[in-house]
Order: C-alpha cells, then structure tokens, then sequence
C-alpha cells in the first residue's frame, strides 16, 4: 500500500546491532531519581513492553527518547544514532513517532486534519507559498489527506474523517493518535498506554491492530502499558521497571511470574 | 468491524450544499460591489472603516486565535503601518513605496519583539506588549519632524482616477474592500495549509505540536509577525481611508478594542474578525445617536450583552444556528432515517 514506508538500510533483523539501544540512562530531578542505570535493547522490527507499577519511570523514559527531559547520564541509540542531543522538535524527522496517554488532539479540528498534523514535518515549503496556496503545496496536501484517509482506514476510522475529533469517544481518538504518528512515515513508534480507557474487546483490536501495524509499516515499537493481556499479545520482549530501576528483562510470561515484578505490583516492598 | 460500534455519526455541516456557499457568497459581493454607489459617503466610511479594523482583529487572531498568545501591542503595529504610508506620502514618495515601508517595518518591529516575547506567555506577554503602545504614542508626538507631533499628519493618497468619475469615499472604499480582500484570502489559505494546523497544536498542547516536529518558539515569532504585519496594513488601509493619522489613533484603548472586537466576533473566524470589527465601528454611533451623554455606558452594556449571550462570539453562534437550521431541514428530507 501507498504508506508502506522505504525501508532503506533499516531492515528488520539485520545483523547483530540493535534497533534501539538504551544505556546507562539516569534521570533526576532536584534529588528525585526518576531512572537510574536503566538499560535495555529493542531488535529492528521487534515490539517491545515496559510495564511497571505508577511511578516507576516508564513516561520518564519516553520523554527522554522524545526530548522532553534530558537524562543526566546514559545514551540512547536510535539505528545507531544517538538521539539524546537532537532537539524535541526534530526528532519526528529521525522517524521517532509517539503518542500519548491523554489523546492529545486538537478537538476543533477534524479528525482527518488531526491525522494531517502528523505529516507536518513531511511537508516544506515557506509560510509565503502556503498563503498564495501554490498549486505544488497542494498537491502535496492532496497526497498526504490520501495517505491519511487510508490510515483512518487501516485503523477503522473510515467513516468520522470530517468529525470534529473531540466529538469521538476516548477509544476512536486513540486511534486518530495513532494514525497521527504513522502519518510521519516513523522507523521507531512509542505508544504510551494505548490500551488505557479501552472496553476490553477495544483492547483486543488494538493488539492486532499493534501486530498489523509493526509488519505494515516496518516499525519496530516500543509500548508502555498496565493492560497485561495486551502485553502478552503483543510484545516480543518486555522490560519491567520499578522505582527507576530495570528489574526484570524477558517474554512477557517469565516478567509477569517474576517475583520482584509481583511484589512492585501488589505493593510489597 | 466492531471498532466502528463507537463512533459518532460523521458531522452534518459536511452535506451542505456547495453552490448554497457559492451563492451567498456571489450575492455578498455583488451587494458589498453596489453599497458605495448607492449609499451615503457616511454610510461608505463606516464599512471602509469595518473592513480597516476587520483585517487589523485578523492579524490579532492569528496569534490569539490561532496560536494562543496574547498581546496588547496591535495598536502600535497599526500606527507603524499608518505613519509608515502617511510619512512617505508627506515627502511625496509613491504610495506603493509607503506601503511597503510601512508594512514592513511592522513586520520587523513585530519580530524583534517576538523573538524575546515567544519564550514568555499569558501575564508576562501581555506585559510586554503592552509597552509598546505606551512608548509609540508619546514617540510619535516627539518626533514631530517627521510625524507632525501631536497635530499628526494630513495627507492626500490613492486619489480615484479620473476615469471612474467616482467621489473620493467610494474610491477608498473599493481600495480599502480590495486590500482586505487579498490579506483575508491569504489568511484562509494559510489556515487551511500545514502552518494553520501547526498554530493549532502550538495553542492546544506544546509538548503535541513539538512531537510532530513544529518548533514551538519559531511558529510563536511567525505568528506573531504575521499578526504585526496584518496590523500594519491594517494601518496603510487606515489612513487610505481617512487620510489623516495621529498619535490618538494609536493609544492602548485602540489595542484593547481590538481584543474585544475579536471576543465578541469569535476566535478562529474569518466572518467573526469582520463582525468585531463592525461592532466597534458601528456600536459607538448607534449609542451616540440613543443618548450621546450615556455613549459608553451603553457601549458597554452592548458589550456585555454580546458576550453573556454568545460567550463564544457571534460568529460560532450563527454558525450554530445554521447548523441547527440545515440538520433539521436535512431530518426532513430523509424521513426513512
């Protein structure tokens, strides 16, 4: 299909380097340490899980891939790149795409141009073409609002393109996020609890949907959630973290029966 | 696909009929084409002067509206565009020569105030823009060589040409509609493109826009340029319209009315930037005329009528009432449903 992305030199599996390489990563706040030592490796192609109880520092992890915090020591590799030192803003253009726990939309706006926004850094052209609306911007436009319309498609949004998404139920508009962030042609697509606020039959979908997704579009994905049954389904590896630490390292089943895991989770120390 | 159960039904204003757009359109043109021919020069001043303002509240929609900043300073920027075209035209330069020079200093001044202003936001920002009506109008008094000090600047530009056989208020009143017009279309364009979506995330959620690869400060100054350049040819358009310009035209009060013009309007409006600016313009003489001694009273309670009534504006609430009008209409033709 059309948003199938060029793959380039970042095939799926290739040699021994991993696809994303966290090392060492420490992060703290005036005395609060919200990750300390923490390092893992997500292979090309594969989805990754990183559960842990409240607190334990996995949003903390996203925003330092996504540029948000800077970690005080550690690195963190993105197909051999190391994507600390790149500024929030360009990182969509590495082929880092998120989402978020909260859908962040805009709600005025339509669904499809909610979608659309996703392709911003796809698109170039100066402020002046945009306001004469030369007819190459356009065109590009038409493209992209195509690309667009077959992603709302592929995640079953066919029908709501011109609704005003802050009219869609909390599940749909996580899925406009999403179709968002596969919208700027990413490499590496971090999910920040997609499976919260879900019905459990959503939750079924959107694992296969995730599965779909990663073999469509060549992604390798890393996921943050509390929803175990969308973990085992999904996930091909699972990190767990607890208080900051790296605690458990595994198939989603040898983390969940792992008894520090299980202590964190029910609230023994 | 029960993904789909969940979703809501796609959104009725999208089955509205094209040409019923096409025609209301054609027929405000026509109408806004004849009105000078027919009307008083007084009448023709008030709609020149609504479509001068209509562009000024535009610019000052792209930063609020659009991109959620604030700013007390597009007085300032109307009076950099004003006495821009009024100052080339006392040393008899071109008018073109005027426009340019006036559009573009507003545009300059306005990003070397945004560059330090984009970093700050609500109180902070609207300190700052606050500053500059209050240091433009008592520079524009001093600089009395060349602005004409506190008597300000009388001048004669854009005359209609002899072949119209038009009278100076109708003359203006096309320029002026023109000039608008333009500046309105580039502004829909630019709201339809990827910068309109990307001042929308900068205003909704930073931390979103800068995930999708928008530089959060560098679309704040370019808003915020736009918005100074608006209200500079909002400016030019000004004194083609009164030919005159003084430093009382360009006081705070002009900034907050504005502000006001474009609440009571609506943000994000083309067609609200256009009523804003017609209650400003045209309030004022209705309740002049009611009681001329209670004028501002009266202004005010019109103000606060507006805005108890229709705390989004009028724009968003005629819109809604359209809405209403063309779903139940469209129930009625689908009885099955």
């Amino acid at each position: 299909m059309a948003v199938r992305r060029e793959t380039g030199g970042w095939g799926v599996n290739h040699g021994m380097q991993a696809f994303v390489e966290v090392r060492d990563l420490t992060l703290r706040f005036s005395g609060v340490t919200a990750l300390e030592d923490v390092g893992f490796d997500v292979g090309g192609g594969q989805i990754c899980g990183l559960v842990g109880p409240n607190g334990a520092g996995k949003s903390s992890l996203f925003n330092c891939v996504s540029g948000y915090y800077r970690p005080s020591a550690g690195s963190i590799r993105v197909a051999g790149q190391d994507v600390l030192g790149v500024p929030a803003h360009r990182k969509v253009r590495l082929g880092i795409a998120r989402t978020f726990q909260h859908p962040a939309l805009q709600p005025e706006r339509t669904v499809l141009d909610n979608v659309l926004l996703g392709g911003h850094s796809t698109l170039p052209g100066s402020v002046l073409s945009a306001m004469l609306a030369l007819p190459g911007g356009r065109r590009r436009e038409r493209a992209l609002a195509a690309e667009a319309r077959e992603l709302l498609a592929l995640l079953g949004l066919a029908g709501v393109e011109r609704t005003p998404a802050g009219d869609l139920p909390y599940g749909s508009q996580k899925r406009v996020e999403i179709a968002r962030a596969l919208l700027s042609r990413p490499r590496l697509l971090l999910l920040d609890e997609p499976a919260s606020g879900l019905t459990h039959a959503e939750v079924g979908e959107l694992g296969e949907l995730i599965t779909r997704i990663r073999a469509d579009h060549d992604l390798t994905v890393i996921v943050v959630e509390h929803h175990m049954g969308l973990i085992s389904a999904v996930t091909d590896h699972v990190v767990a973290l607890v208080g900051g630490r790296k605690v458990a390292e595994g198939t989603a089943q040898a983390v969940q029966s792992d008894p520090v895991v299980v202590s964190a989770y029910l609230g023994v120390a | 696909m029960s993904l789909m159960i969940d979703l809501v039904k796609p959104d009725g204003g999208a089955a509205r009929r094209p040409y019923g757009r096409m025609l209301t359109g054609a027929a405000l043109v026509i109408v806004l084409a004849v009105f000078p021919l027919v009307m008083s020069p007084f009448a023709n001043l008030q709609v020149t002067l609504t479509l001068v303002y209509a562009v000024a509240i535009l610019g000052l929609d792209i930063l609020v509206g659009w991109t959620g900043q604030v700013s007390l300073g597009q007085s300032a920027f109307f009076g950099i565009g004003a006495y821009g075209v009024a100052v080339c035209a006392d040393r008899g330069w071109p008018v073109w020569a005027g426009l340019l020079f006036g559009v573009v200093l507003a545009g300059v001044v306005g990003c070397l105030v945004a560059v330090p202003a984009a970093r700050l936001r609500g109180y902070a920002l609207g300190m700052i823009t606050l500053t500059l009506p209050v240091v433009a109008v008592p520079l524009a008094k001093r600089l009395e060589v060349v602005t004409g000090g506190a008597q300000g600047l009388n001048v004669t530009i854009a005359e209609a040409p002899e072949w119209t056989g038009l009278a100076a208020d109708q003359w203006h009143y096309y320029v002026v509609a023109a000039g608008a017009a333009l500046v309105f279309a580039l502004a829909a364009a630019l709201r339809r493109s990827h910068f309109g979506r990307a001042f929308d995330a900068v205003r909704v959620d930073e931390a979103l826009a800068t995930a999708q690869g928008v530089h959060v400060t560098r679309y704040k100054v370019l808003a915020f340029t736009l918005s100074a350049v608006y209200g500079g040819f909002a400016g030019v358009l000004y004194v083609v319209a009164v030919q005159f310009i003084s430093p009382e035209t360009l006081i705070l009060t002009l900034s907050i009315s504005l502000l006001a013009g474009l609440a009571i309007g609506g943000l994000r409006s083309l067609l609200g930037c256009v009523l804003g600016a017609a209650f400003y313009v045209v309030v004022p003489n209705v309740t002049g005329e009611v009681s001329a001694g209670q004028s501002y009273l009266l202004y005010g309670v019109c103000l606060l009528a507006v805005m108890l009534l229709m705390p989004r504006g009028v724009a968003p609430a005629l819109d809604r009432v359209v809405r209403n009008v063309a779903g139940r209409r469209g129930r009625a033709v689908a009885p099955g449903d």
